[in-house]
Formats: structure tokens, sequence, C-alpha cells
């Protein structure tokens, strides 16, 4: 039995790798924060939804990615561009819809995509990611890469016909897909405790023939060490697993949402739980990384997101002549 | 070399053929081979018509039968055009777009735009569509025009076999997301086809009649119907234009706009419902390009606004017929201010 | 009407049975259904045995609302359950703190008996709230060692009798060992296994890598367990009855002196190296070799160390848990749970002497 086991894998990180995740969470929490700023000056149109709180599972899971592999995401994406390596200063111009923007301004917060990177995109549509995902696996497997593909969906998603089609679809055809459910507790004011009739949604796996396990959101490690598993498991033939990611995000549904359906869990999070500040506690209390280089990293994330900030206002936006370009590749 | 061979078996030549060429081309769908996980025989079916039978044991591992999960198979099939195959997905009806149409409208068809031109959909989606089988309201409808209402599709409604083989290669191998209505109906027309392989290229249409009197645009099945009606009329002396547009989106203008300059009359066959269907947006096209040409109303002979009926006495009268054609040419033919 | 006189608790984890090891291992989901289902099972035998009331956690997983539900459309016939109550008092936290709420009310109200279902780490938890109130832990999971995978039927009838006193401590009860673990100002306990691991972090909690494991202790160790403490079971058997445990250092299984194809995980039967092991006696004292990597109490990473070392206690003074297979042959030696009809009052032939009629069977 043991060969369908993973005895052998170790999710041991280095320092190097602690620093790039510790980089991944920061610039995401960075991002994030500065678009609540920056959204309160009316300056970003649209509508923005932020995943503050939450890095560590788009980290903890990209963290195991490659070129080979894709992900889809949700209308709450940006954190999952950072962590799939898109370029942070294209995607703030694409915020701010300038044509510097990762889409030219033509997507915006909701669509930022880069599929040269394996990013199918944010998407507007909740649900609309998981069956992508069984296609971006299937291609993988049909070509051979050794590809995966990770569908990041939400609470919300969970309860979708698209997604329960894709579980299932993706254990009939045995694909290397990765299902991540970011259990935040509510589907735009609606409490998952509500909405999701299962009570856990990782436990809808067994009606897939899959497993399913939940994580500890908050947790850096705890998402990294299952997400590992569940990709070398997708990548050695052993199908899709259902990872559910349970965690608070720190701000409204959108940008501007006051939020009076809430109770108080969001500061305690902040202060007891933040996977950013457990993060650090840890890897400078087992001595793998001096906390001075955390800071540095701190200190250069900062400037980034300035540059990112000050690039995209300056930056031009689109012209009538981009208005009707790349609807399709001919026509 | 041309032999007569039938509309489904032009459509399962075309995959072949182009399965054979290019790897990266997979099919998949309901029952598209039959029988996964019975006891009985693999490739059962072939498709619920049968049209991609044999394809199954021809190429191993490339005709993926799916389980009844439209939005599922056909996102799958769209997010592995994303990463480097060209699948060609059945949608068993053209009606059953209802379930998975989020999957079709808001993901294939926005990518390229909506990710700055850096997104290529080379998928294709088979689809059935047409009255005339009894099938009733469910399973009749032709539903082209809320695909062509979509930018980031194209559209294709083949009328015949050499039309079927011609525009399904061409699908294939197009980088853009399509949809391809097969009339289920004309499985079993026969027509003349090649046996190489041939392309039409999309956006060109044809001109099946030549005439001067008046120009009829027929879609799809009612191209034939056009020619019944256009071999009475010109027993009485009237010679219709019968223009194939073959493709939808993107629309051939201008062939529709010059016959219309030579005949100045126009008769419009839809098997769609008459709402914001081809006969209007054509009909539009005309009225707005060549107000000055036209020296009768424009006619459109489509649908009745009604559900498909399921009795054949009413479905009959549902589906536009060559004596409605006829009856549509004479009136702007005849017809004196 | 007055108190009622004989209380027991029962608590039921929402959370148990879904961690890491449905990946990693062939561990099932165990549904919030038949948790409730257990919870009922239990009431059922509660109500048999003459407990007056049960005291229920509540959870937001489902399953006291399912009891709850089922309470409502139960009828006549159904047969008889204690009077049933919910500890709602307290906040729910969705974290073990739930657990420890629950118990520590029940205790309040002067249990008799506290029932816990969940895994090794709820009994954990629920042994460390629980003071001297017998403790039955029934398993709803598929992974563990300390709690008993029983028919909540038989094990509550046994809990039961144990709660009216109707068997008495001293024979329907033992008394488990506990280690506790300090590291710093941190301690912990557990009912089962200790382990160090050169892994560096709590993670996703469960302990599946051999290769990483130091050194582990066992407050006993069962040839027939499963997780860590089979390792010690195939080398070393420690029965739960008696106070004393099992000490074993490990190594990667080239390095060892033996290596044990255990069974540390469902699916999962790892071979693991031990280089020696020895006799734990309670009151020892004995300190971790390695400093850093993570201590994993009764299979899950519990405490990450810094430049650190640990140290480890075998006490034998761990909660009084209940014998079921012992409650229940007592109950049989002493006719607890049989009635002998009046003599004569029916016939060989299993006909009624005075009413003629024949006997239901």
């Amino acid at each position: 039995m043991t060969d369908t086991l993973s005895t052998a894998v170790s999710h041991e990180l280095d320092e190097n790798a602690l620093l790039e995740a510790y980089r991944t969470m920061r610039t995401i929490r960075a991002f994030e924060e500065r678009l609540h700023d920056e959204f309160a000056t009316g300056e970003i149109p649209g509508f923005v939804h932020l995943y503050a709180g939450e890095e560590a599972s788009a980290t903890g899971v990209c963290a195991h990615l490659d070129g080979r592999d894709s992900i889809a995401s949700t209308h709450r994406g940006h954190g999952h561009c950072i962590a799939k390596g898109v370029d942070v200063k294209a995607m703030m111009a694409e915020i701010y819809g300038k044509k510097t923007g990762s889409c030219h301004g033509k997507g915006g917060s909701m669509h930022i995509a880069d599929l040269s990177k394996g990013m199918l995109g944010a998407n507007g549509i909740v649900g609309g990611g998981p069956p992508l995902i069984c296609g971006t696996a299937l291609a993988a497997k049909q070509r051979g890469t050794g590809g995966v593909g990770v569908a990041f969906f939400g609470d919300g998603a969970s309860n979708q016909g698209t997604t329960l089609e894709s579980l299932n679809l993706a254990s009939v055809w045995n694909l290397p897909a990765i299902f991540v459910a970011e259990n935040n507790g509510y589907a735009e004011a609606t409490s998952s405790s509500w909405s999701v009739a299962a009570d856990n949604i990782a436990d809808r796996a067994a009606g897939f023939g899959m497993p399913g396990v939940i994580v500890d959101g908050f947790d850096f490690f705890a998402v990294h060490e299952a997400a590992g598993e569940a990709v070398q498991r997708a990548r050695e033939g052993g199908g899709p697993t259902l990872i559910e990611v349970k965690f608070t995000r720190y701000f409204g549904h959108f940008e501007g949402d006051q939020q009076t359906y809430r109770a108080k869990e969001v500061a305690e999070a902040r202060a007891k739980l933040d996977c950013l500040k457990r993060f650090r506690a840890r890897v400078t209390e087992t001595g793998q990384v001096d906390a001075a280089r955390l800071d540095a990293i701190d200190t250069q994330v900062a400037d980034l997101i300035d540059a990112a900030v000050e690039e995209a206002k300056a930056a031009p936006k689109p012209t009538a002549a981009d208005l009707e370009t790349d609807v399709y590749v001919s026509y | 070399m041309a032999r007569t061979i039938s509309y489904r078996e032009a459509l399962n030549e075309a995959l072949a053929q182009e399965m054979e060429r290019d790897e990266s081309v997979i099919v998949l769908g309901e029952d598209n081979a039959g029988g996964a996980g019975s006891p009985g025989e693999d490739d059962a079916w072939g498709g619920v018509l049968g049209v991609t039978k044999g394809l199954y044991h021809r190429f191993p591992g490339r005709v993926l039968d799916t389980p009844i999960s439209e939005s599922a198979f056909v996102g799958a099939a769209i997010g592995a055009a994303t990463r480097g195959l060209r699948p060609v997905a059945e949608l068993m009806f053209i009606d059953f777009m209802g379930v998975c149409f989020d999957q079709i409208f808001n993901q294939a068809a926005k990518f390229r735009y909506m990710f700055g031109g850096k997104a290529e959909t080379p998928v294709v989606i088979r689809t059935m569509y047409g009255a005339g089988l009894r099938a009733a309201a469910q399973h009749s409808q032709a539903l082209y025009p809320i695909f062509t209402h979509i930018p980031g599709l194209k559209v294709v409604v083949p009328s015949s076999p050499y039309e079927a083989k011609g525009l399904m290669i061409q699908s294939i191998r197009d980088s853009d997301p399509v949809i391809f209505c097969e009339h289920k109906a004309m499985y079993d027309t026969t027509g003349d086809v090649p046996e190489d392989s041939y392309t039409i290229p999309f956006g060109e249409a044809n001109v099946v009649r030549d005439g001067d009197d008046v120009t009829v645009v027929a879609i799809g099945r009612m191209v034939s119907v056009a020619e019944e009606a256009a071999r009475e009329l010109s027993t009485s002396g009237i010679e219709v234009e019968i223009i194939d547009p073959r493709t939808t989106s993107p629309l051939d203008e201008e062939t529709i706009l010059e016959s219309v300059e030579n005949t100045g009359r126009l008769v419009v066959v839809d098997e769609a419902t008459p709402r914001c269907n081809l006969a209007t947006d054509i009909s539009a096209l005309v009225a707005k390009e060549a107000f000055g040409s036209l020296r009768a109303p424009i006619e459109m002979v489509t649908a009745p606004h009604t559900p498909v009926p399921f009795s054949d006495a009413l479905e009959d009268l549902y589906i536009p017929d060559a004596q409605r054609v006829a009856n549509a040419v004479k009136s702007v033919a005849g017809w004196t201010r | 009407m007055g108190e009622p006189a004989v209380t027991v608790g029962a608590v039921a984890n929402p959370a148990s049975g879904r961690d890491i090891r449905r990946l990693v291992a062939q561990a099932s989901v165990f549904p919030t259904a038949e948790k409730a289902n257990m919870v009922q099972r239990l009431l059922a035998a509660f109500g048999t045995v003459g407990v007056d009331r049960a005291l229920l956690s509540t959870d937001l997983g489902g399953i006291s609302a399912a009891v709850l539900r089922a309470l409502h459309r139960r009828r006549g016939r159904d047969g008889a359950w204690p009077q049933v109550d919910f500890c709602a008092d307290d906040e729910i936290t969705g974290t073990a703190q739930d657990t420890v709420n629950a118990v520590r009310r029940m205790v309040a109200a002067e249990a008799r008996l506290i029932v816990c279902l969940g895994g090794d780490g709820t009994a954990r938890v629920a042994a460390q709230a629980c003071g001297d109130v017998p403790l039955l832990a029934l398993s709803t999971g598929t992974n563990n060692a300390f709690p008993q995978l029983r028919e909540a039927t038989v094990a509550g009838l046994a809990g039961g009798l144990v709660a009216t006193a109707a068997v008495s401590p001293a024979i329907g009860t033992r008394r488990a060992s506990v280690l506790e673990v300090s590291a710093g100002t941190r301690t912990e306990l557990a009912l089962v296994d200790v382990c160090a691991s050169t892994e560096r972090h709590v993670g996703s909690r469960a302990l599946w890598h051999p290769g990483t494991l130091t050194e582990l202790f066992c407050t006993f160790a069962e040839p027939d367990g499963i997780g860590l403490s089979s390792v010690a079971g195939q080398l070393c058997p420690s029965p739960r009855s008696t106070p004393d445990g099992v000490a074993l250092t490990l190594a990667p299984p080239d390095e060892a002196t033996w290596v044990v194809h255990a069974p540390i995980a469902p699916g999962l039967v790892a071979p693991v190296g031990v280089r020696s092991w020895r006799p734990l006696v309670p009151g020892e004292r004995v300190s971790l070799g390695a400093r850093g990597g993570v201590i994993a109490v009764d299979g899950e990473r519990e405490l990450e160390l810094r430049d650190e070392t640990a140290t480890v206690l075998l006490r034998a003074d761990g909660p009084r848990c209940v014998d079921v297979r012992a409650v229940l042959a007592e109950a049989a030696r002493t006719g607890l749970l049989r009635v002998r009809n009046p003599e004569g009052s029916v016939n060989d032939d299993g006909h009624l002497v005075h009413g003629g009629q024949p006997r239901a069977r």
C-alpha cells in the first residue's frame, strides 16, 4: 500500500524557500492593504475584492507549482496572481484601468490573468474556474507534461453546480487536479455555516471519490504540507484532491462593504492567528531565518508597492483605438 | 476525388482527418464513444447520432466520454484549449446550452479581450440544432442567434455535407472559440464531398444560386428549403439568388449587400424564432447599408414566436417550408408602390 | 420535580475525522450524521439503565442540531431517553476550547460519567478537563489509539452502569497513565504516545514521515494498535492495564537495530527503525536528546521547539476510564441486564401458565 503514500517526500523548506514564501505573503498583504487605502480615495474604478488574511493559502499552494502548472482563481484573485508570479506592477496598473496593465486595462481587478504563467485569470463568475481546471489538467495529462491544475474557489462556489460537476469529472477522468476550497466564512454577506449544508466543504470529497482534508488557512506550514501531498499525488497519477482551507477575510466582500453582518472575528484573527505574524514568529524562534532578513523584505515590498501605485497612476489609459482590438485572433 | 457521402460521414471524416493531422485535436462529449464503464462493447454509439463513430479505436485516448455534466466538460474543453490542446466538444443538443452557457459566453468568449489579447482558446463546440424530428420544445430549437450575439464567438451553420466537412476542418484550425451548429435533420442528407482535406474560410458566403429578381439569404438547413422554392419560382419566371452565409459570425455582409444592390429585393429565411434572429439582423443590415437599392419591403420567413411543438401537425407548420418562402418571394417580387 | 439524580455528560467533536490523514493515508471522513447517531445510541442505552439526565455538548457542525431534531421527533414507542439538556452557556469557538468548556460544565453539573466522541486529540482534551469523573472515549475516526472503536449502544450501557453505581468504579474503571511533556513553560499531556521529530513545524499536525522520528514514548503499546504506539506494540508490548510504559530511541532503518513494519496510520505500514527500547516507569522524567524539532502528542504535532529541550514524565494519575468489557462482564455475572420471570409462569413450551397464549417470540 505504501506506493500510494508519500513517505519519501518531505516538505521541509530551506531558508531561501522560507524567505520566498514570506515575500509572497508580504507582497499580497501590502498590495491589498494599499488597495484598501487607495480605493477609499475614489481613484480606483469598479469592484475590488481583497484577499488580505488569506495569503497562506495562495502562497502555500503555489509554492509547489511551476511552469507546467496552471491555476484558476476567483473574484478575490490578487493573491493567486501574485503567488503564481504575475507581475505586481502590471497588476496594479490593470486595477487602475491603465494600458500598461496585465490586460491592457480591458480586464480589471476581477480578470487579471497571465497565461504565460499558467494563471488562467481571476474570475468574475462564482464557480467559473473549476471546469476550466479540469481542462488544463486534462491538457497536462494528454500531453504528458506532469503538470497539474489548481482551482481556487470559495465557500460560495462550493455550492455551485459547476464546482460539483468538476469534482466529479476530475475524479472520473482521474485528472491531476487540486481543488482548493478557500472557506473564509462568507459568500458575500452569507455565512458559510448557513449556506454549506455539508458543514464542511471537505466532506463533499467523499461523494466524489477523492480525499478531502481541512487545513488551518492561517498557517502557511499546514497549507504547504497538505498542498505538497496533493500536488505530488496528482503528478504521480493519483488523481484529484479537495483541500478546504479555513480562515477569515480581513476586509469586506468588496471594498465599500460595511460588513454589518460580521462579528468581532476579524480583529481577533488579526491579533492571534495572522499568517504573517505566526510565520515570522515561528521561523525566527526556530532559528531558521534571521528577523533582519524578514525586515529587509518588508522594506523591499513596501518600496515595490509604492512604485507600483505611482507608476499605475502615471500610466496612460487605453484609447479609442484599443476598444475593438483583441476580440478574436482573426475575424 | 469527390464522392457522395452523408452530412454525418462528412463530419466524421473532417474530425478523423484533423485528428490524423494534429495530435492536439481531441474529441469529448457524452457518449462520443459510448459504453464507458459498461460490460459491453466500447465505442457503442460514437455519439448519439453516430458522428464520432470509429474515432475511439482509431485514435486511442483521444476520444473521451464524459458524465452528463455539460458545464464541467465544455469548461474542460475550454480550459484545455488554453493549454495547447484543440478540443472538439460535443454539446449534444444546442438546447442544453442553458446548463453550460457561462463557460461559453463568460469564459471562452471573453478570455482574449478580457486578458488584453494574450489568450488563445481554439475550442470547437459541436452541437445539433433544429426542428423536424418531433423532438419537441427542449431538443429542437435553432439557437444560433444567441451565440451570434456574443462577441468573441464564431458561429458556423453548415448547409450541406460539402460545407460541413470544409467548415469543420476550418473550425478546428481556427484559433478562436467556434460554435458549430449541425442540423439534426440533415445527418442523412447526402452530397458530393472531396476525399481530401479542405477548408472553407469563415465569413465568406456561398452564392448557392444566381438570379436577378430576388435575393434570398438562408441559414443552415433553410438553404435547401430556399433551393426547393427557387426551382418552383423559376418555372413561373422568378429567378432568385440564394446566399448561404455559412457563418453567422463573422457574417459576410458584402456578398449580401452586393446581391441586394443588384436585385433590389430581399427575403431572409431563418429557422430561428423571429425576435433578434438572423433574419432581423440581416434585414437591419440591408435596410441601413442598401436602403437606396431596395425596391420592396424586406420579407422574413421564420419560425413563429413559440416554443417548438411536438405534434407533427404543429411542427410541420412551425418550420419554414418552400411554400412559405415562395410566397414571400412572390410578394416582394410583385410589390409596387 | 427535584433535580434528576444521575447525570452523565457527552461531548462530541464536530471537527474530528477530517485532517490530512484523509490525504496521506486512507483514513475516511467520519460523517456528522454518524456522530449524531452515536449520541442517540448512547441516549438509548442510558435510558435503559436508569440514567436520569444527559448533558450534551453543542456545536456549529450539526451534531447537537441533529440530536435536538431527533429529540423533537421522538415518539413513545422509541423507548425512554433520559432528560436531555445542552451545554449552551459558552460561546462556541470552533476550537478545542469548546470541548474543555463542555466537559467543565458537565463536571460542574456533577456528571458521573463523561463520554467523549472524537479522536485521540479530543480524548486528550477531555481527559485534562474531566478530573476524577470516569471517562468513556469512543472513536469517531479510523486512526485512534486511545478512544475505543466500539458500538455506542454497548459502550453506553457500560458507561451508564458505572454512572448509576450499579457497577462499582473499582471493577468498572481503570486508571490510565499519561505522559506529560514539557518544554520551557509549555506543557502537554498525551494519553498514548509522545514522539519527537526533526520536522520544524506543526504544519498539518499529523505525523507520517517515519524518517523524521527520533524518540518515542508510550503509555501503553498494544500489538494490535494503530498509530505510532504500534511500533512499540510489535517490539515491546506493554498492556494498558499496567502503569508502566515504554521508551524507544528511533533511527533511520539502515542505522537501526530493529526495523518494525508498523501501521502508523490507516493504509500506511511503514518501516520504522528502532535503535533501543526500555521500560518507562511512572515518575521518571526523561530529557529528550535533540534540541529543536517538533513534539507530537498522540500522533499530532503540538509543540515546536525553539533552541530548547523537552522532558517527558510518565504519570500514573491519568483519567479514570470505563472498561466496557469489565463492566458488562460484571453485569452478566450479577445479572444487571436480565430479569427472570417468576418461577413457573412460563411452561417449557413457551406458553404462559395462566393465559394459555403462546409467548411472543
